[in-house]
């Protein structure tokens, strides 16, 4: 782990008593592709540093362009995103591969090497930061048990069933311990028993520190686990209840 | 440890990629070979040529007829004249040591000349033209000088060989280099594109690499790592067919040359000078070639 960003981020973290640090800040961002209607309106949001957030609504709502938004993979037509307090729509181009290597990403689609091994696939996150082989090898032999894949460490991605290549990308994601975590339809493909199993994977990353949001639109993902839930509509935020209010709405 | 785990995998990348698709950096990596061996036949050549010019040059001899009726006192002033002109070794051969000369290289034959009635040779001299003079041109202007002195019939000094041979040699290296132009900047272009493929074929780990955060350079070095090896591959080739050919045709050709070379001038194909300029060239190609593909083709 390595990188000035990192340091910011865990320095602010120590130093602030009171207010937790804000980790992903939105203000009126618009995100347009060429020649097509707005995809995101006027999305103003905050999510603090250790929370966990789940971003929800409709397919084609606009969920994996707002993610792609916060690793650089869109730039916002509009509007300014701060994440660990840098402002991303003034970084440098060079500036990020840093910002990337603190936040692990569950691509929906994904994006696995099909002729390397699971281990390869875990592992390149590590190669990419000149992790020694022998400590990478470590790092994702313990990753891969974390997912419970470790007996498929030599396979390849195709040869595994659906639910087993989204753990293998989870894995990818936590391998370098982020900071922040974007989870897009992490449990899209699993059973509810390994939905159980991913969610609490996630939540037990959230309990030692890391940020994470979570794209679904499983509602009973959304009911079991009653935390903050920001809800996009044709682009557009229509609602953001807390833990709390979650809650108290899945009783009544 | 980080800078060795990264060199490490660089390196396994590049390997990788060759491994990948060998058909493709098999025609890189000839063609390479076969620029490098061309030039590498080219520089042997020019040194072959060299070697021959030196060693008429070692034995660039004037000889100067002198008129037969001089007498003893005239033949003494043109010697002194010739010393001051060329301020070279003189050496009067009188008429009967010029046919003695002659009846021995004759052999056999020789033994006719015997049945002559007088000696037609006229004195002669020979004169060792000094290293500072054996320039063609300046043994032109010589023989010239000396032409024109009294008493003097002819001059003579192989004059056609060295013209023809110096002629050959500013031929060669000036082919050769419009050859080397032209070859260098096609097999920067082949190198190019055999890297252009290797960079398709890899679109997916590049779009994944810059997702979990590797920086430009990191993408693009397998990429020149893999340009330098072609290169590298292809002078090893090269080298190993110069030393071939070396070892094939070296000997027939030090013997077609010998005649005038003596023997002994047998230039070799592959001297360590040759080895580290193919091995310096290769690289330098082979890396052009991955830094024009790396440039236009890897948009990251
Ligand atoms: N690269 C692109 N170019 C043009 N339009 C795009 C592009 N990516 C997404 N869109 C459009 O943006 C809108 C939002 O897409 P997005 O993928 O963010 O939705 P989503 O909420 O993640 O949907 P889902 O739940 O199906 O994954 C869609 O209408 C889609 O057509
Ligand atoms: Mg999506």
């Amino acid at each position: 782990m390595s990188g000035p960003f990192l340091g910011v981020l865990r320095g602010r973290g120590r130093l602030s008593g009171l207010a937790l640090p804000v980790m992903i800040q939105f203000f009126h961002v618009y995100k347009a592709y060429p020649g097509d209607p707005p995809v995101l309106q006027d999305i103003n949001l905050n999510v603090e540093k250790g929370e966990f957030v789940f971003l929800t609504g409709p397919s084609g709502a606009g969920k994996t362009t707002l993610l792609k938004l916060i690793f650089c993979g869109e730039k916002a037509t509009k509007g300014q995103i701060l994440v660990g307090g840098k402002n991303i729509a003034r970084i440098r181009e060079s500036a990020v591969p840093y910002l990337r290597r603190n936040i692990g990403v569950v691509f929906q689609d994904f994006k696995l090497l099909p002729h390397r091994s699971v281990a390869d696939n875990v592992g390149f996150t590590l190669d990419v930061l000149g992790v020694p082989r022998a400590e990478g090898r470590e790092k994702v032999h313990r990753m891969l048990k974390r997912v419970g894949l470790e007996h498929k460490a030599n396979s390849l991605p195709l040869r595994l069933s659906g639910g087993e290549q989204q753990r293998v990308v989870i894995a990818r994601a936590l391998v370098n311990d982020p900071t922040i975590l974007l989870a897009d339809e992490p449990t899209g493909n699993l059973d509810p028993a390994l939905t159980v199993e991913i969610m609490d994977l996630l939540t037990d990353i959230n309990i030692r520190g890391t940020t994470v949001m979570v794209a679904t639109h499983d509602a009973t993902l959304l009911s079991r686990y009653q935390k903050r839930t920001v809800r996009l509509e044709r682009g557009l935020i229509v609602s953001d209840e807390d833990g709390v209010k979650a809650a108290r709405r899945m009783l009544v | 440890m980080s800078v060795l785990s990264k060199a490490a995998y660089f390196w396994r990348s590049a390997a990788g990629g060759l491994k990948h698709a060998p058909f493709v950096h098999f025609i890189a990596v000839s063609t390479i070979a076969i620029a490098l061996f061309a030039a590498g036949l080219a520089r042997g050549a020019s040194h072959v040529v060299d070697n021959l010019l030196a060693s008429l040059g070692g034995e660039v001899e004037v000889t100067i007829y002198l008129a037969p009726q001089l007498g003893q006192d005239e033949v003494h002033g043109v010697h002194t004249r010739v010393v001051e002109l060329s301020h070279g070794e003189v050496t009067v051969v009188p008429p009967e040591a010029a046919l003695l000369r002659l009846k021995h290289e004759l052999g056999d034959l020789g033994e006719a000349l015997s049945e002559l009635p007088e000696n037609p040779l006229p004195a002669t001299l020979e004169l060792r033209v000094p290293e500072a003079r054996r320039s063609p041109a300046a043994l032109q202007t010589l023989a010239k000088e000396l032409r024109a002195l009294p008493g003097v019939t002819g001059v003579d000094y192989g004059e056609a060989a060295v013209e023809r041979l110096s002629a050959i040699a500013r031929a060669l290296s000036f082919g050769a280099l419009v050859a080397l132009v032209v070859v260098l900047g096609t097999t920067i272009v082949i190198v190019a594109a055999t890297l252009q493929l290797a960079i398709y074929a890899r679109r997916e780990e590049i779009e994944i690499q810059k997702l979990v955060g590797a920086t430009d350079r990191f993408v693009k070095t397998p990429f020149l790592l893999e340009g330098l090896l072609q290169g590298l591959l292809g002078a090893l080739v090269a080298l190993g067919g110069l030393w071939l050919f070396g070892r094939l045709l070296g000997p027939t050709l030090g013997s077609l040359f010998a005649f005038i070379l003596g023997p002994g001038v047998n230039a070799p194909w592959v001297e360590t000078r040759t080895v580290v300029e193919l091995l310096a060239a290769g690289c330098a190609l082979g890396l052009g070639g991955s830094f024009v593909a790396v440039g236009r083709f890897l948009r990251v």
